[in-house]
């Protein structure tokens, strides 16, 4: 086994005695070397806390939450974060932004190393031209890559990503996933992707862990056969449709329960 | 169009203002309520003396800046420290506030019993003015920093002295530029009050002297220039503001 990150009945809750609620109640799941996984789940169901977690910003209140092993204690530049909320530093403009991890203590590179990687990124997320661009003249697709290029920059093992694509309009969206595809295709990082789309999880994944909620447990795991690479054909490839199909109807099922539940 | 507009209108804005008193005036008369000409004639001659306006201007508005930038500089570091540690801040926060919300002019007889009329006086209860007024606005500026910034940069690698260096204090610039102009703006408030009470010089001096000789038309002469002084300096802090962030997204209305 060569798991990177480890969710080994992972439990969060609010409360102390007769009265605690358990909000995750024992989650388990592993994210492999080289391997691109995606956390599906309806909104509310504590997918971005299990990211937190990996992530190092939140601790768990029992189980364990391990990379390469080790437990878990707080942020460290292997595992890289893209944030839903545009997350690159607006004072700073795009080539500084994907430079910023490079030129801390911890990963500190030559001058020269630092153009080169962030050369090589810029072209990767197709940002060519606006290297000397501020944030705020950009639009939301053009952040996020910025925010996947930081990311990717400093070679991290492991890319967390919190539903990055989920404030950009459809059409964005699908081509962000083609980019990212593409990506992670030439960088083969294990990968670990928190969305509530079906079509985006299918689209990118090995596999699909789908989260049940109230209390948050693993509803199923699904391996995804559709062919690789995935083109925006394979959209229509009939693995993908009867992928599509169940995941749908097990989508509904829950937020439909969901909502039972919070009427009650 | 646009543009033209929006820097034409605040002319009218004037324009009307002073017709307005000119109408007044000429319908009122006497010495109560002078003509907008008479009141420039009286501040051109004014600025024109030897030893005149121009060197009270210079003076208040000297007075005014050592307050404002001894005042600020001096609510940076503490301004970061209350934002840094929340136990510093909930110990302090009341007396900030306490001493913030005290008028500076209150504290004149203190000061005039501690450090005598001098320049000293004076220039201590400006630096006093603009340091609490600065340091609220700052400290709550420095919490308000969206924790998105702190979490990417500790993703990527960064210490707890990176996160200081390398987000918060960045992220805190626009802020240091707010509380640079409130602190501008009690200031020149302060410094009127100050001036009025103790006084060698100075266009707060101006007024009251020419108030006290009944010459109308000079005190007009003066609080003008106190308002043209003052609204210059925001100006150029504004300026300053815009150039430093222009990284900042605008909400445009």
């Amino acid at each position: 086994m060569n798991a990177r990150i480890s969710f080994d009945d992972v439990r969060v809750g609010f409360g102390a005695g007769k009265k605690r609620k358990e909000v995750i109640d024992g989650v388990s799941f592993d994210l492999e070397g080289g391997e691109f996984v995606s956390v599906l789940g309806p909104s509310g169901c504590g997918k971005s806390t299990l990211l937190n977690m990996a992530a190092g910003f939140l601790k768990t209140d029992s189980g364990e939450v391990r990379f390469d092993g080790e437990p878990i204690t707080r942020p460290e530049s292997r595992r890289g974060v893209v944030f839903q909320q545009y997350a690159i530093f607006p004072w700073l403009t795009v080539e500084k932004n994907i430079a910023f991890g490079l030129t801390l203590k911890s990963n500190r590179r030559s001058r020269s190393e630092i153009d080169e990687t962030v050369r090589r990124y810029i072209d990767l997320m197709g940002l060519g031209g606006f290297e000397k661009a501020l944030p705020k003249e950009l639009s939301g697709g053009m952040r996020q890559r910025v925010a996947l290029a930081r990311a990717y920059a400093t070679d991290p093992d492991v890319l967390l990503l919190d539903e990055p694509f989920a404030a950009l309009d459809a059409q964005t969206r699908e081509f962000m996933q083609e980019l990212l595809h593409e990506a992670s295709q030439a960088e083969r990082r294990a990968t670990l992707l928190i969305t509530h789309s079906v079509e985006e999880a299918i689209y990118l994944s090995h596999r699909i862990v789908v989260l049940g909620n109230r209390p948050t447990t693993v509803h199923e795991v699904i391996d995804v056969d559709v062919p690789w690479p995935r083109t925006p054909q394979s959209r229509l490839q009939p693995e993908f449709l009867e992928v599509r199909g169940h995941l749908e109807g097990v989508m509904r099922s829950l937020s439909g329960s969901t909502l039972r539940k919070a009427q009650s | 169009m646009q543009a033209l507009r929006r820097t034409l209108l605040p002319f009218v804005g004037f324009a009307v203002v002073i017709g307005l008193w000119w109408v007044a005036a000429t319908s009122v008369g006497g010495r109560n309520l002078p003509s907008p000409v008479a009141v420039f004639d009286a501040g051109w001659t004014g600025l024109r003396a030897t030893d005149g306006l121009l060197v009270d201007i210079r003076l208040s508005v000297l007075r005014v800046l050592i307050g404002v930038v001894v005042g600020c500089a001096l609510s940076l570091p503490l301004g970061f420290l209350l934002a840094w540690f929340p136990t510093l801040r909930a110990m302090f926060d009341p007396i900030v506030n306490f001493c913030r919300a005290l008028p500076p002019i209150a504290l004149s007889p203190l000061v005039i019993i501690y450090f005598g009329i001098g320049e000293d006086a004076r220039l201590f209860v400006l630096i006093w003015a603009a340091f609490f007024a600065s340091v609220v606005v700052l400290y709550e500026g420095i919490t308000a920093v969206d924790d998105i910034y702190v979490r990417a940069g500790r993703a990527l690698g960064a210490s707890e002295f990176e996160i200081f260096r390398r987000v918060i204090v960045p992220a805190t610039v626009p802020q240091m530029f707010v509380a640079v102009r409130v602190a501008l703006g009690v200031s020149w408030a302060t410094l009127v009050a100050a001036e009025l009470i103790a006084a060698q010089r100075g266009l707060g001096w101006t007024i009251q002297r020419s108030a006290s000789f009944f010459r109308t038309e000079e005190v007009y002469a003066g609080i003008i220039l106190i308002g043209i002084s003052a609204l210059l300096m925001d100006l150029v802090v504004r300026i300053a503001q815009r150039r430093a962030v222009s990284w900042q997204e605008r909400v445009v209305r």
